[in-house]
This record gives C-alpha cells, sequence and structure tokens, in this order.
C-alpha cells in the first residue's frame, strides 16, 4: 500500500452528476482512485459508462459534484496544464492552423519556454517517435494515426508526470491503434510518468498491468484499484 | 421528410448561423427598399414643388397679323388653363428725368402695360420695394439709373411718338424678370444674357392711350403676350409632368394655327426636375447599390463563417449516402428559408423606416412602383442567400472530396484574380474611366428643354464601380501579403497582446489568412462605404449651405431701398446687436462697362471674410483669400467677370474704364481701375456679369458712400432672430433677409430632391454594416473555432494566452480594416463627388469631413469587436464539457 501523498491523483467519494431533477444523469458515482508515478492502468468500460467523465475529473478539466480529487505530488487544479498532466483526446486533438511543430511547441510555450528552446524539445519529441518527417505538414495532412502520434509527442515534449488517454485508438484499425498504444506506453515508461487510458477494447487493456472496470458510472472493480482511503 | 429533419436540425443546433445569415439578407432587403421608398416619395412630390415656383405657366406671343383678343379666348378655352391676361410690351429709345435740377437719360427700354387684375392673378410677378403697388412703376435698376423715387416725373421716349410725360408711384422689383423679358420661340441658348436694364410698368389703359399708335406705326416695336396659369397638379412623376406640359404647349400652338407661340416657363422649369429626378437615381446608384452588394458580401461573409462546419456536415451526409442533388436541395431549403424570413425582416424595416425618415406609408407612390420595389428587393434578397449559401454547397458537392470536406485549414494558395493581377487591372481602368468621363466636364445628365427624352451618362458609373472592385481586391491583397510574407512584421504586431505566443499567433493568423483577409476586407468596404457616404453627404450640405449663403450673401442681409441714403458706420450698430459676429457694407452701384450695364459692388477686403464666407470656388486666378489681398493691396482694383475680361482681353494690371454715376452730380462719369482679377460668383451678386471693386475707391470717386446692403455673420446661430432683432434697428424701409428662410426658397439644382431622410437612411446603414460586419463577422469566424480553443483550453492555456490568440485577430481585422478603408473611402469619395459635380451648385472646393459621425462609426466598429472578443476569450477559456467531449 503507498502513501496517499504520494499519488500524483486521488480521488475519493467522487461523483458527477449532469442536469438537476428528474433529468439529471449520474455519469460517476461514488468513485475512489489514486494513481502513482509509473502505474499503468486500462480503464475499461462500454460507451456511456463514465470513462470519459472520470478521465475529465483526474485531468481537471472538470469538477466533481460530490467528493474531492486531489493531486498532492503536483500541486493544487490550476496547477496542472500546461506541464504535469498530458490529456490525449480519442479524436486528433492538434490545432488545425498549426503545423505538426508548432502543435508540439504550443504546451511548452504555455509554460512560458523561450521559443528556441521550446522547438529543440519539440524536435527531440518528435524524434522520438520518428515522426520529424511531419515537422512541417497541417494536422489536415495526416492520417488518423500521425494525428494521435503527434498529439502523444506533444506530450513527450512537455515531460508530463501524468499521463491520461481518452479512447486514444477508437477511431484507428487495429494496427495503428497498436503503434499509438506502444508510443504511449513508450513516452509514460522513458518520463517514468504515470499512464492512465480509457479503452473499450479488451486486447489494448490486455496490454496494461492494472485495468479498472467501469459501468454505469461505477468503478466496478475496487479491487483492483490502488485506493488508500 | 429529410429536408424537414434537416430544417430542424438547422434551427436547433445552427441557430447563430441562420441567424447570421438573415440579418443580412434582411440588412440587404431593407436597404434597397428603403431607397426606393426614398425615390418614389421624392418623385412622386419633385413635380409638384417644381411648379410650385413657377408663376406664369406660359408666356404665348401673339404673332403678327394675329388677335390679341382672339388667342387670348383660345388659350383661355384650353383645357386646364385657369386664367389668361393680355400683358404688352412697347420698345422705348429713352427715358429721362430731371431731379434736383440734373437730368439723367436712359439708353433703350421696355414699357410693360398690365391688365388691373394682373397683381391678383400672378402676385409673384412683382414684389413693390417703395411707394405703391399700382400706377406708373418703376423697376429697381431704372429708377438708380435716373435717380427717381415716387412722386417724380419722367420722360418716356418712342420712336415716332411725341414724349409722354408720367408720374411715378412706385419703384418694385421684376421677380422673374428674365422669363418676363424672355425671347419666346428661342432655344435657351439664344436667350438673352440678362433682362433689359431699363424697365417701366403702367396700366393697360395708359399703355393703350400711349402706345396704341405705336402698334400702328411701328408694329415691330410692340408685342402683347397672353400670361396663362395652367391647373395643378400634375402627374408625380416630373419626366411625365414635363412631357404633359410641354406636350399641352404645343397643343397650344396648333389650335393657334400660328397666330401664337408658346414660351413654356412651366415646361422649363419641370425639365430642370427631371434632371432632377434623375440626379436622384444616380445618387441612388452611387451611393445606395454599394450598401446592398455589401450587405450581400456581409450575408456571402457571414455563411462563410460557417462553411468549414457546413462542408463537415455534408461529408457526413455524403458517408451515409447522400447524393448531390440531395445536398444541393437541403442547401436550397435552408437559402429559401433565410430569404423569406429575412426578406420579411427586410420590408417591416423598410416600411418603419420609411415612416420615420420619408413619412412614406408605402413602399411607393403607386401600387405599381411598391410592388416593382417589393419585388426588386426580394430578388434581391432571394439572391444573396442563393450565393451565400446554396452556391457554396452546391460547389462543395459537386467538387470536394470527403475527406477534403472535412479539412478546416488547407494551405492558402492564392486566388486566380490575385495572381493574374485583376485589382491592378480595375484600378488602372477605373482611373482611365475617370480621365474620360472627365473630359466632358463631368456631365451626367442630359436635359435638352424641348426634347422630351433625356440622356444619362452611365458610362461614368464604371470609374466609381471600378474603384469599388479596386479597392476591395487591393484590401483583400495587401492583408493577404502582409499575414504570409510579412510574419516577422505580424509577429512583432502581435507581441503586446500575444506576448511570448506572438511566433505561433503569427503562425495561426497565416494559415488562416484568407478568413482573415477576407474579413478584414468586408470592415474596410463598410468603412469606405460609410465614410464616403458621409463625406459625401456633409459636402452636399456644405455646398448646399453656400448656395444658400451666396444667394443670402451672408446669415442675414440687409438691403436698402433705392433712393435712401446710408452711411457705412451703420455697420457698427448692426455689429453691436446680441448674435452678430460680423458686419461688412456692401455698395451696389452700376457701372458701364463699354456699352454694358453691369452691377458694381463695392466692398471693404478686410471686413467682408468676417461677415461671409467667401469660397475659392467664387474666383479664377487665385484663391478668395488672395484675390481679397490684391483688392486689399491696390485701391483701384477690380475684379471683373470672366466674360468681361475676355471681351475686353484684359491681363492682370491693364487699366480699366468704368462710367459710374457720380452721387453729386447723377452723372455717368469715367472712372479708372485696374483689372486685378475674375469673380464668377459673390454673395448676393446676380448671376450674371458684375463687378467688384474698393468702397472706399468708388466712394472717393462718385461723391457717396451710400451702401447698398449689409452683410452680416451670426455664426449660423439662430438666424431667423437675429434678423428680427436688425429688422427692428434698421426700421421697417430695408428689407432684411435671413439665411434660413432663404434655404427654404432655394429651389436651384438637387435641393428640390430631399436628401435630408436618404442621408439618415444610409449614414444608419452605413453605422450598422461597420458594427455588424466588425462585430458580428469576427464573431462568428471565433465562434466556429472554439474546438480550436478548446484545445488550446485542454493543453492548459489560461485566459491571457487565450485572449493573445483571440485579440491579435481581432485587432488585425478592425484596425487594419478600419486604416485600409479609411484609404479607400477618401479615394472614393474624391471620385464620387468630382463625377457628381453637377449635384454641386457652386462645385466644393474642399471636402466637408464630419469628424463626429466617423468617430461614430470607428467607436461602434471597435465597440462590435471589442464584444465580439471579449465574448469569445470567455467562452474559450469556458470550454464546456460537451467540447471536450468532441475532442
Amino acid at each position: 500500500m503507498r502513501p496517499i501523498e504520494d499519488a500524483l491523483v486521488h480521488g475519493s467519494e467522487v461523483a458527477r452528476t449532469f442536469g438537476e431533477g428528474a433529468g439529471a444523469v449520474v455519469a460517476v458515482h461514488d468513485a475512489h482512485c489514486a494513481v502513482f508515478s509509473g502505474d499503468h492502468i486500462a480503464v475499461m468500460g462500454t460507451s456511456g459508462s463514465g470513462k470519459s467523465t472520470l478521465l475529465h475529473l483526474l485531468a481537471g478539466l472538470d469538477a466533481p459534484t460530490v467528493g474531492a480529487i486531489t493531486w498532492p505530488v503536483i500541486g493544487t487544479r490550476t496547477q496542472l496544464r500546461p506541464g504535469p498532466i498530458g490529456v490525449v483526446f480519442q479524436s486528433p486533438s492538434l490545432m488545425p492552423p498549426l503545423t505538426v511543430l508548432e502543435n508540439v511547441t504550443l504546451p511548452l510555450l504555455l509554460m512560458g519556454m523561450e521559443r528556441d528552446d521550446a522547438q529543440s524539445q519539440a524536435r527531440q519529441a518528435l524524434g522520438r517517435l520518428d515522426l520529424e518527417d511531419l515537422a512541417e505538414k497541417l494536422p489536415e495532412e495526416l492520417s488518423g494515426g500521425q494525428a494521435q502520434r503527434v498529439a502523444i509527442a506533444r506530450i513527450l515534449a512537455s515531460r508530463p508526470r501524468l499521463i491520461l488517454a481518452d479512447e486514444p485508438t477508437g477511431q484507428l484499425d487495429l494496427a495503428t491503434g497498436s503503434h499509438v498504444i506502444d508510443a504511449l506506453v513508450a513516452v509514460a515508461t522513458a518520463t517514468k510518468a504515470g499512464l492512465v487510458v480509457n479503452t473499450h477494447d479488451p486486447a489494448v487493456a490486455e496490454r496494461f498491468p492494472t485495468r479498472w472496470a467501469m459501468a454505469d458510472g461505477r468503478l466496478t472493480t475496487p479491487e483492483v484499484c490502488t485506493c488508500s482511503a | 421528410m429529410l429536408s424537414v429533419t434537416w430544417t430542424r436540425g438547422l434551427l436547433r443546433r445552427r441557430r447563430s448561423r441562420l441567424v447570421g445569415t438573415t440579418i443580412g439578407v434582411g440588412v440587404a432587403v431593407a436597404l434597397l427598399a428603403s431607397i426606393g421608398t426614398f425615390l418614389s416619395a421624392s418623385k412622386a412630390t419633385m413635380a409638384t414643388r417644381a411648379s410650385r415656383g413657377v408663376s406664369v405657366a406660359w408666356q404665348v406671343e401673339v404673332q403678327a397679323g394675329g388677335d390679341p383678343t382672339a388667342v387670348q379666348h383660345s388659350v383661355a378655352s384650353f383645357p386646364g388653363v385657369t386664367t389668361a391676361l393680355p400683358v404688352f410690351f412697347a420698345r422705348t429709345m429713352a427715358f429721362t428725368a430731371t431731379i434736383d435740377g440734373t437730368t439723367q437719360t436712359t439708353g433703350g427700354g421696355y414699357v410693360v402695360g398690365l391688365p388691373a387684375s394682373y397683381s391678383t392673378a400672378f402676385a409673384d410677378q412683382i414684389r413693390g420695394l417703395v411707394g405703391a403697388t399700382e400706377g406708373i412703376l418703376l423697376s429697381q435698376q431704372t429708377a438708380t439709373n435716373l435717380h427717381a423715387g415716387p412722386g417724380d416725373t419722367m420722360t418716356i421716349s418712342a420712336a415716332g411718338l411725341p414724349d409722354a410725360t408720367v408720374a411715378v408711384a412706385g419703384i418694385v422689383e421684376l421677380t422673374n424678370a428674365d422669363s418676363l423679358f424672355q425671347k419666346v420661340g428661342a432655344p435657351a441658348n439664344s436667350q438673352p444674357k440678362a433682362p433689359p436694364d431699363n424697365v417701366l410698368i403702367m396700366p393697360d389703359t395708359t399703355w393703350h392711350q400711349l402706345f396704341d399708335p405705336l402698334a400702328t406705326s411701328r408694329p415691330e416695336l410692340v408685342t402683347t403676350q397672353i400670361h396663362t396659369d395652367y391647373t395643378r397638379p400634375l402627374p408625380p412623376d416630373p419626366s411625365a409632368a414635363y412631357r404633359k406640359v410641354w406636350g399641352d404647349g404645343h397643343n397650344v400652338e396648333l389650335k393657334l394655327t400660328g397666330a401664337g407661340l408658346v414660351g413654356n416657363n412651366l415646361a422649363a422649369k419641370l425639365a430642370s426636375a427631371r434632371s432632377d429626378s434623375l440626379y436622384a437615381q444616380i445618387l441612388f446608384l452611387f451611393l445606395g447599390l454599394p450598401g446592398t452588394v455589401l450587405a450581400g458580401l456581409l450575408t456571402t461573409e457571414v455563411a462563410a463563417a460557417g462553411a468549414d462546419r457546413r462542408r463537415r456536415d455534408q461529408a457526413l451526409l455524403r458517408t451515409r449516402g447522400a447524393s448531390t442533388a440531395q445536398l444541393v436541395r437541403l442547401a436550397l431549403v435552408e437559402a429559401g428559408l433565410v430569404s423569406v424570413v429575412g426578406g420579411t425582416v427586410g420590408l417591416l424595416g423598410a416600411l418603419l423606416i420609411g415612416r420615420l425618415a420619408f413619412r412614406a406609408t408605402n413602399f411607393g407612390g403607386t401600387t405599381w412602383t411598391a410592388a416593382v420595389w417589393i419585388t426588386a428587393s426580394c430578388a434581391v434578397g432571394t439572391a444573396i442567400a442563393l450565393a451565400s449559401i446554396a452556391l457554396p454547397a452546391w460547389r462543395d458537392a459537386r467538387q470536394l472530396t470527403v475527406s477534403a470536406s472535412r479539412a478546416i485549414v488547407g494551405r492558402a494558395k492564392n486566388p486566380r484574380w490575385q495572381r493574374y493581377g485583376f485589382d491592378a487591372a480595375a484600378l488602372i481602368a477605373s482611373l482611365i474611366v475617370f480621365w474620360l468621363t472627365s473630359r466632358n466636364g463631368y456631365k451626367l445628365v442630359l436635359a435638352i428643354e424641348g426634347v422630351p427624352t433625356i440622356s444619362v451618362n452611365y458610362w461614368a458609373f464604371a470609374a466609381p464601380a471600378l474603384l469599388w472592385v479596386a479597392a476591395g481586391l487591393l484590401t483583400w491583397r495587401v492583408a493577404n501579403v502582409l499575414l504570409d510574407r510579412g510574419r516577422p512584421l505580424v509577429t512583432r504586431i502581435v507581441r503586446p497582446l500575444s506576448g511570448g505566443l506572438s511566433g505561433t499567433v503569427a503562425a495561426s493568423m497565416r494559415r488562416q489568412r484568407r478568413l482573415l483577409a477576407r474579413g478584414l476586407t468586408i470592415v474596410a468596404l463598410s468603412t469606405a462605404f460609410a465614410a464616403s457616404t458621409a463625406v459625401f453627404n456633409a459636402t452636399y450640405r456644405q455646398q448646399a449651405e453656400v448656395d444658400a449663403a451666396l444667394s443670402n450673401g451672408a446669415d442675414v442681409t440687409v438691403v436698402e431701398p433705392p433712393g435712401v441714403t446710408v452711411r457705412p458706420d451703420q455697420a457698427a450698430t448692426l455689429g453691436a446687436l446680441p448674435g452678430v459676429k460680423g458686419v461688412t457694407a456692401l455698395q451696389h452701384r452700376f457701372a458701364y462697362v463699354g456699352n454694358d450695364l453691369q452691377d458694381l459692388h463695392g466692398i471693404d477686403p478686410s471686413t467682408v471674410v468676417r461677415a461671409t464666407k467667401l469660397q475659392d470656388a467664387y474666383f479664377v486666378g487665385g484663391t478668395a483669400k488672395q484675390l481679397m489681398a490684391r483688392l486689399a493691396a491696390k485701391p483701384d482694383a477690380a475684379l471683373v467677370s470672366a466674360e468681361t475680361a475676355r471681351d475686353f482681353q484684359l491681363a492682370l494690371g491693364d487699366a480699366l474704364h468704368l462710367r459710374l454715376q457720380d452721387g453729386r452730380t447723377k452723372q455717368f462719369t469715367d472712372v479708372p481701375f485696374t483689372y486685378a482679377g475674375v469673380v464668377k460668383k459673390f454673395p448676393s451678386a446676380p448671376s450674371d456679369s458684375f463687378l467688384v471693386a474698393n468702397a472706399t475707391y468708388v466712394a472717393s470717386k462718385t461723391g457717396s458712400d451710400t451702401v447698398g446692403l449689409f452683410l452680416i455673420d451670426t455664426n449660423h446661430s439662430d438666424t431667423t432672430a437675429i434678423a428680427a432683432q436688425v429688422q427692428a434697428a434698421v426700421g421697417t424701409s430695408a428689407k432684411v433677409n435671413d439665411i434660413a428662410s432663404k434655404r427654404r426658397k432655394i429651389g436651384s439644382s438637387l435641393t428640390s430632391v430631399e436628401l435630408a431622410g436618404l442621408t439618415r437612411v444610409e449614414l444608419g446603414f452605413a453605422l450598422l454594416l461597420a458594427a455588424a460586419a466588425s462585430g458580428l463577422v469576427l464573431w462568428l469566424g471565433l465562434n466556429e473555432r472554439r474546438r480550436t480553443f478548446a484545445i488550446a483550453c485542454a493543453l492548459g492555456a489560461n485566459r491571457r494566452q487565450l485572449a493573445g490568440f483571440v485579440w491579435s485577430e481581432s485587432a488585425f481585422v478592425s484596425i487594419g480594416g478600419l486604416a485600409l478603408g479609411s484609404i479607400s473611402g477618401w479615394a472614393i469619395t474624391r471620385m464620387i463627388v468630382k463625377v457628381l459635380t453637377g449635384v454641386f451648385d457652386p462645385p466644393p472646393t474642399t471636402l466637408a469631413i464630419p469628424w463626429s459621425y466617423l468617430g461614430f462609426v470607428v467607436a461602434a466598429a471597435m465597440t462590435a469587436t471589442f464584444l465580439a472578443a471579449s465574448r469569445a476569450t470567455s467562452t474559450a477559456s469556458q470550454a464546456t464539457i460537451e467540447l471536450l467531449r468532441d475532442l
């Protein structure tokens, strides 16, 4: 059992409800969880089970309606991004008017890094994922797999402590999806970051040593959770 | 079924796009229909207003061998004729008067015999100045020449008749002397340049006693006219009214079978009104059409802001099997919805505007014109909707692949027109056409009196139209080139707004340069439209004011009656009155230039500029200031008309000998002057030849400093009230005129077209378009890119960093658009004012810039930009969960 103080993110009795009254939808219900450095976790669940909401909550993109989420090692919600937490979305989340290199550079610039240093770091990240040739391409000139790998390179460049990926292979074929997962795992391993990947694909989940399952907004496999609370 | 589902979806999910395009169509329809209402309302009253100032509609001159009584009866029985009275003219050799022991004799003149009922039937023909208004009346100029007044006796000398002596009862002004002494039947260019100098009016009974023998012995010296009034109202359209009156005049001549010729004063006035009517249409073309086109462009831009999303929607439909025909049909449904709702909103708006601005209760003078304007406005609205929604959808459906449809930015290739230099070609073509049209003095409307048809030089419209095109394309090119090749410069420019992200922001702007250049061009064209409309209207008002000031002389004028001695020091008394800012005294004399008797104005060059505004256009060979300085520097300097300078082959510094009446001897004596320049117009001076000289010099040479009139400046404050004070100060014998009353009476040029309403409507639309172009287009563009901002937000961009993106783009589009639009607006206005020279009387020497309105336009555009950018920043920094899910 690892102490909560060492957790990258910790959720306690977390719930998220959308809407009010009779039409209210409980997307996440009473979730307890924690992610530590080096953890590689797959969150399994069908569409609408609450995986994405949980991931948004862990990323600090959304706030729970009940319970609390803390980031003991990282700091407060305002210190999460850019930098400590990197998020990969289901569809390629590259900014259309920027080239691949500019997209990878952007979070570094948002962190306040000098332009030349940022570009150098971005090129290194692209190089590690064999994407140097795409540096001057626009997002719309990339395939879906290439775009997801660029999104991963963008995360690599900012060296996050926690990587959260929401169905990163959801729109890709099997082979390309496998390459993307390879890249994610490689990046997380190289940076010793915690990695949480949402997926409904058992083949993808199989590649992760830890697997959480979600159904109807409940984290139903608490026995695999490294919760300590 | 698909159409219904699609429409329902549009109404629920694409509301902002629909509202934006609907507003655009509504604005275009409202603008067009409003201008239509203005044109119809103007035309409906133009003929009536023009004919109102005509006292004697026809002067039917009895021809040799004709029986005046028979002609009178024949004319009186013509349908529509309400009054027909005989007027008798006799040419005389001289008038002589002996006053205070000195005898003055004039040259040849006219004695006019009027029936007793004439002054009642045609009340506007004669205005009493001094003494009685019946009996033996002298015209003002004749009274001055003879130095005669009421109670004096004078002698009339006519060929072959014994001299007749009559007693003067009063002095009068012949208000329509030009038409009264016209050469009936002669074309306009063969008419006398000025009415006769010496005219005496008497009752027809006296006239018959004196001149019936002359009619027998020298019939060529006697003529009879039948002065006729003609029924009103006329057809509302001036051209139709002109054709009717002109045709009726010819019918009368036909009926008289050679016994009489018709001098058609009413037709002459309507001929001028039909020119005004055409000028109103031309103004519509010059000022209204760019606004309508701009509203169309704005709608297209609004629709284009949602084009990427529409393409993605189309791509989704196509992946699910929708055919090109189905896609086009859905776009047509959207266009139809927009044009119906937009058209209805626009027509209701136009109705409201018409009611408020023109007091018009429908879209035209008649049901037919209303139907035409409603149909035309709605057709244009539909065309805009089709061009902005259906056409791009059809083009995309035919040309784009599904993957290309999903593309958002694309590597911008320069458009074909830019590669081939169409913008430069349009500019060069515009300048060439402008130069060609300038060679005929910018005469746009050619209305020849006596010719029912009227021609318009529509070719002249090509120059400003091409300049509009060139301005739009050049603005686009400048913005495009700046964003593309000027990236380092753009990086520096946006640094204050985006800090360390400036390079990325500049890169982002470069990739979106098509979108940004288009937005900037729309803002620039809106600014140019607002600027050109406002400056043109302000210049028109300025020149109308100059026209009124020229006609009245100054804000307030005091005209002293003939024969009354008024000293120049009365100016000091008038200057002390409350509200009076400046006063100058003017001498009014008559001087012989060779055999030609001309008005002479003796002025004080140092004070005249304080009492009235002298325009540079009044003078030739120097500015107003320079010519006044020349007069001040040389006491005997004189300014003459261009005609006099030409006839006498005068060069600057030449000696000029005039004959002026001596105040002591009453005899005309030779006074030497030095030719110092040409004067074309001068406040209160007649429209024909006249002279301007130094009052002190004239007084010293003639022994009289009697003042003819005072010009008073009130700084445009309540002239009517100040005129009343002045009247009280000078007494009832002097006539006091104020500019406000004169402005109402002037019927020359386009003042018969009520431009105030059009001005209000156009300035309102220009403001709306400028604000919409800056705010709406920007906001829709930014709104369509919410996803991009959501990505930046998810990456950790804080509010300030997001604002850097939004504000950099907003500032580029708004400030760049306003700056380039100002330059275009300046160029377009200069060209329009030049091309429409015929509208102005006198032509302007400088443009009037309405700074407050233009400041308001800039403020409205900047406020709209601020609101759009603030809203976009706020939305972007609160990226919703729905948007994040889309990622």
